[in-house]
């Protein structure tokens, strides 16, 4: 088999793969009994403060929290060590108030290692109607898939994010817009639309190598004065079950600069998918991404029109609690695979790993997660590039 | 504030709704496969990571097969030297960061696979008119891409066209370190001896920004050992004209952005400052070059032998001589060494199949540097399984690339020709494993 077949079909495989995930998990969500609202995704936080949450505060007015993580690696590449053996993963803080009891302020701020750069994911605005109506305005997280809307690290499973989030999606991705979310038919749907800054043009300016989406994220400001639409859909049946479908839309470049035209009007499109479901005890969560990028005519060939990624992840709870002095603990093992296809055309320039992971929670809210991760990346010529690690992680809201 | 991932929505589910202490609504699940079973499969899959490290957190690859290696006998200021140097060859350029406005590709390592040749869409076209190099219309090399804003170029009507393919960077410190009075010793330009080679040096004027001090350098013609056509004395030029021609990065020997000037972008297109490349970086560049190692060579097995025999018999050997000396070298792991490259460095007629027909340097035409053989042995790993040889990778086996050869190896490709098949093989088995 020459490496290019084999190489489609591990690519089919892939997308097999995501399809049989996210089709299992919609098969179950069919099977699961609606029970109401109790989707992640669009959760509210509580309105007093809460020791089970990570809010803490002052009655109805106010609340606040940080949360942080530390990382300690042996990575290598290829055989060889990487030195930077130890890194904060996280570290940020979130404040919220309510004016009233419709309205609500709200603020979140986080240092992320995977952007290497401190971000601002929220400062925003939300008015509550009277039905189940919220309108928000000011800096929002893009509505692009679990993963962007729920990235704090003690709630999740890995100490690195999977392929999706951090070469497709650009986690932590936030932006400035105006929109809508709400819930329908007694919480079983949920929707979020917005309209956005959108993508700048760094999706092909800012890319190192090529067309990189997270290089296009711009949080401030709009650059080509044409808003793009994001939105979601969910659909939550209940028992922890959902089923997510998004997609952002729009312009990412300037036509003109300093006055002088220099390119027509070109978009970027990117869809996601989200499924999460449990089965025979374990907990399945899968999210597909697709990218697509009108390219400008002196650069294809080079950079990507098209990218797509694909996640499959499963867990389970093995001890809960894990001792009986500690009443809240518990202990999980996940496991997850992923791939990111960075130029669809291109023999190369793909990423694919697996990784495992224990989490020993001593409380809900903080985390000790072992980890190890098998990754290969091939270049443009598609030469093989191993990369592993063993991870120990710490992280808690506080 | 959504803190809601899917596991605490997974401990969520695994209890009762209510959290009135009922039990959990996931109790069948976890009867179905034991939380004991699991946890055991858990610890055993942890327990053999621990125990097989080495492997589950990948192995270091033999060194004699790869193309970025350092050479054996640095000193620890060198292999630091090496490190920085291969994060900066390896290095990717955005748009913003200076890229372009024309360019060819977006990085050193993106040419050149592995730091071998590179792939047939790497193929770099050169053009001029005879001796002229064209500026004027873009050459002498086409920019084939072009940032927004900027128009990629076109080969202009009625210039010479040579396609070349990215070569190897290894070795290159080595080729350097071989002194111009050790090539010059093989130059037979008169073919005094009548055996029909008469390879000559190709005597090059390095360009103004290299100093005197620099292996290569000095406004003195000086004798060429790298490139296609051996048209470059000094990897400060090669390295320098890269970046301009092939990445679009400007450096402090080149701090003007590479235009096409038959279509100039607009003015303030490429926001990025000059020089867009640091001294220091190009400096690390070329230092990364000098410190690659060549392959081993693999090992002689009979056949090989049988094959170095007749690769003598057939006078192959008189232009791929197989080893030349190095002098001194401020790399002390580069000096005086017998390096085994197969080549003598010294351009010669290839005849006409082989011609461009555009002259380089005081190389014309149907004139080509013998291509060193060492790395042959692997080159295949990186490039996807093919060869590519011969200066445009016309030539997907050694065989084809022999068949090619005319004008001063025409003889030696009749005597490979006339060989017996298993002979050819051998001949075949041997260069394969230089």
């Amino acid at each position: 088999m020459s490496p290019r077949v084999a190489r489609e079909v591990s690519i089919v495989a892939s997308a097999a793969l995501a399809v049989c995930a996210i089709a299992a998990s919609g098969l179950v969500l069919v099977a699961t009994p609606a029970r109401g609202a109790t989707s992640g995704s669009v959760a509210k936080p509580p309105a007093v403060a809460d020791p089970e949450t990570p809010y803490r505060g002052h009655g109805d007015a106010f609340s606040y929290g940080g949360h942080g993580e530390l990382r300690f690696g042996h990575d290598r590449q290829a055989g060889v060590s990487n030195p930077d053996w130890f890194s904060v993963g996280q570290a940020g803080g979130f404040v919220e108030a309510r004016l009233h009891p419709r309205w609500k302020l709200a603020l979140k701020g986080a240092y992320d290692r995977g952007q290497d750069d401190f971000t601002l994911e929220r400062a925003l605005v939300e008015f509550k109607t009277g039905g189940p109506l919220r309108i928000h305005a000011g800096v929002i997280p893009a509505p692009l898939g679990t993963t962007n809307l729920s990235h704090d690290a003690p709630a999740c499973e890995f100490a690195d994010r999977s392929l999706v989030a951090t070469d497709l999606v650009g986690v932590p991705y936030s932006e400035l817009g105006i929109g809508i979310a709400g819930r329908a038919a007694k919480g079983a749907f949920a929707y979020e639309v917005d309209l956005v800054t959108g993508f700048d043009d760094g999706i092909v300016m800012g890319g190192a190598g090529g067309t990189r989406i997270p290089s296009g994220r711009n949080n401030y400001g709009d650059q080509n004065g044409v808003p793009a639409l994001a939105g979601r859909v969910v659909w939550s049946p209940g028992g922890g079950s959902e089923l997510g479908i998004a997609a952002q839309s729009g312009r990412y470049n300037r036509t003109e600069i300093a006055g002088v035209t220099v390119d027509q009007a070109r978009n970027a499109h990117l869809f996601v998918a989200d499924a999460a479901s449990s089965l025979a005890g374990f907990r399945l969560f899968g999210e597909t991404s697709l990218a697509l990028v009108d390219v400008p005519p002196g650069l294809e060939g080079l950079y990507a029109e098209r990218q797509w990624g694909a996640s499959v992840e499963a867990g389970r709870t093995l001890f809960d609690p894990v001792f009986g002095g500690w009443k809240k603990s518990r202990l999980t093992a996940s496991v997850r695979a992923d791939a990111v296809d960075l130029d669809a055309r291109a023999v190369g320039d793909s990423k694919a790993r697996v990784s495992a992971s224990l989490n020993l929670r001593h409380t809900t809210h903080a985390v000790l997660r072992a980890g190890w991760y098998y990754e290969v990346r091939h270049d443009r010529f598609d030469n093989r590039i191993p990369f592993a690690g063993l991870t120990l992680t710490a992280a808690s809201y506080f | 504030m959504t803190h809601l991932p899917w596991l605490q929505r997974l401990h969520r589910a695994t209890k009762s709704p209510s959290g009135s202490g009922a039990p959990p609504s996931s109790a069948p699940d976890r009867a179905a496969i034991p939380a004991g079973a699991v946890s055991l499969i858990a610890i055993c899959v942890t327990c053999a990571i621990l125990i097989g490290c080495e492997s589950m957190l990948t192995t270091k690859p033999d060194p004699a097969d790869r193309f970025d290696e350092p050479v054996v006998g640095l000193d620890n200021g060198e292999l630091g030297d090496f490190q920085d140097g291969h994060e900066q060859f390896r290095k990717a350029f955005s748009i913003r960061e200076g890229l372009g406005p024309v360019f060819n590709n977006v990085s050193c390592a993106s040419c050149h696979s592995g730091d071998g040749r590179g792939l047939a869409e790497n193929i770099l076209t050169r053009f001029s008119r005879g001796a002229d190099l064209v500026p004027g219309e873009g050459g002498p090399q086409l920019q084939t891409k072009a940032i927004p804003g900027a128009t990629a170029e076109q080969v202009p009507a009625g210039v010479d066209v040579s396609y070349r393919l990215p070569p190897p960077v290894f070795g290159v410190g080595f080729l350097e370190a071989i002194t111009e009075s050790t090539i010059l010793s093989n130059e037979d330009p008169g073919d005094s001896d009548g055996d029909g080679i008469s390879g000559r040096a190709n005597w090059v004027t390095p360009a103004g920004y290299v100093p005197a001090d620099e292996p290569g350098g000095g406004t003195a013609p000086r004798v060429g050992r790298f490139g296609r056509k051996a048209s470059v004395s000094s990897l400060l030029q090669q390295t320098v004209e890269a970046y301009h021609q092939d990445i679009g990065m400007t450096t402090p020997q080149r701090p003007q952005d590479n235009v096409n000037p038959l279509a100039p972008a607009p003015e303030g297109l490429d926001e990025a400052p000059d020089p867009e490349v640091a001294g220091n970086h190009v400096a690390d560049v070329i230092q990364y070059m000098r410190m690659l190692a060549p392959p081993v060579a693999g090992e002689m097995t009979d056949r090989r032998l049988q094959g170095e025999g007749l690769f003598a018999t057939a006078r192959c050997n008189r232009c791929h001589i197989p080893t030349m000396r190095t002098g001194a070298h401020e790399i002390e792991a580069l000096a005086n060494h017998q390096i085994p490259l197969y080549s003598d460095l010294l351009i010669h007629d290839l005849g006409d199949e082989l011609a461009d027909n555009r002259p380089d340097g005081s190389a014309d035409g149907r004139e080509w540097r013998t291509a060193p053989l060492w790395g042959l042995r692997v080159a295949r790993d990186f490039l996807g399984g093919d060869l590519l040889l011969l200066h445009d990778g016309r030539a997907h086996s050694v065989d084809e690339a022999i068949r090619a050869h005319g004008g001063e190896a025409a003889a030696s490709r009749d005597a490979f020709l006339g060989l017996t098949t298993e002979e050819r093989g051998a001949l075949l088995d041997f260069v394969e494993s230089r």
